[in-house]
């Protein structure tokens, strides 16, 4: 085997299959027959750049959304959004969903048996500035049970969805928060074969940004691929 | 030495929450863009059911919408008729990454588009959307699975 697809395959463990029976749901939507390779020198569409005219400052703050504050434990989640490189990326748009404190989406379909907070949407949106960097405001989700497997409960996590420079780059990941118990039993989590890669996704607890009689501080930097990097080979069964 | 790029994750049940802000409102679009085309159709499982938590973005230059289906796997977007090819991300949940496909509005910009040589000539069908009897009206649906499973491209 080349170096080249040495590479090529640990890269490709940084990343969940499409197929993962454990998680149930991937096992009737996930592709099956081989993804096809699109020439290299193909340029894939870059889209406009999106949603600056309607970002407001109060979009980062999940717990000023309402009249009164939500209940729970208020966090500052900041990071940087950096392209392979390094380099930031900046006027990213970061779209941002999650349960609210005892775990529960403001959401039709959720029938978790938890309450709703009227003081909590659990949507945000905010874009980095020209160093990469982003923060936002909100309080730190509950576990939830959903119905995969025998007491299956996700661990707290809040959706992240990014924007880059083109339509490769587009990233959906989850945040996680360091020292759950329930990691170890998340198909979801556990998608990603690389242990460091799964790592990654969890945040750092953070000093430095904590806010002294205020929020605690997580940090989770995101890292976006290039429009021109190495398409990435996926296995199939 | 290069970083590596976070991992993706499935969008889930409730994304609405977060992505809606987005979301063509396909009744302003048609108000405000008459000469935009109508491209309509059904997202489906491997065992050929609809798939009501989906939500797909059309990518062209300068041109992008976001799109949910609903409780029957439908969606509809507004397009633009000069543009015959779109890239287009399917997300739902059970999908840990996004599927890439394409959609032409024209069978001869897909038999001519060199990007699809790679691609088996008997699945190419599935990346066709075929004008209906309703002018500037197409369809196409998305197959996750099975025999005509719609053609998705690496990522």
């Amino acid at each position: 085997m080349s170096s080249q697809s040495n590479a090529r395959n640990s890269l490709r463990n940084t990343q969940p299959p499409y197929l993962h029976p454990a998680y149930v749901s991937t096992q009737k939507r996930a592709p099956l027959k081989p993804l096809i390779l699109l020439p290299e020198n193909l340029s894939h569409a870059s889209g406009p750049v999106f949603g600056h005219e309607t970002v407001q400052a109060s979009d980062a703050d999940l717990t000023r959304q309402h009249s009164g504050e939500p209940l729970g434990e208020r966090i500052l989640v900041s990071g940087r959004v950096l392209d392979e490189e390094g380099r930031p990326v900046r006027g990213a748009l970061i779209e941002l969903w999650q349960a609210n404190a005892a775990g529960r989406y403001r959401h039709d379909l959720d029938n978790h048996a938890a309450p709703l907070d009227p003081n909590f949407t659990g949507c945000g949106r905010v874009l980095t500035d020209d160093q990469g960097a982003y923060s936002f405001v909100s309080i730190k989700p509950g576990a939830y049970p959903w119905r995969n497997h025998e007491n299956g409960w996700r661990p707290a996590h809040i959706h992240f969805s990014l924007f880059g420079a083109g339509i490769l780059s587009r990233l959906v990941t989850q945040m996680y928060f360091p020292g759950d118990p329930l990691f170890a039993r998340d198909p979801i989590f556990n998608s990603i074969p690389d242990e460091a890669a799964r790592a990654r996704l969890i945040s750092v607890f953070d000093w430095q940004t904590t806010k002294a009689e205020y929020a605690l501080g997580y940090r989770f930097d995101i890292v976006l691929r290039g429009e021109k990097s190495t398409p990435m080979e996926t296995s199939h069964p | 030495m290069k970083l590596i790029p976070t991992a993706s994750q499935t969008i889930g049940p409730f994304f609405s929450i977060g992505l809606a802000k987005l979301q063509q409102n396909t009744e302003a679009s048609i108000a405000s863009w008459p000469n935009g085309a109508t491209l309509q159709g059904v997202v489906s499982d491997g065992d050929g059911n609809p798939i009501p938590d989906g939500v797909l973005e059309f990518f062209a230059n300068n041109y992008f919408a976001r799109v949910p289906t609903d409780a029957a796997g439908r969606f509809q977007v507004i397009v633009a008729p000069s543009v015959t090819c779109y890239e287009v991300l399917v997300f739902m949940r059970g999908l840990l990454l996004p599927a890439l496909t394409r959609v032409y509005l024209e069978e001869s910009a897909a038999k001519s588009d060199l990007a699809l040589a790679a691609v088996p000539k008997e699945r190419i069908p599935t990346l066709l959307a075929h004008a209906t009897s309703t002018p500037r009206q197409f369809h196409w649906n998305v197959k996750m699975q099975g025999e005509d499973e719609t053609v998705f491209f690496e990522t």
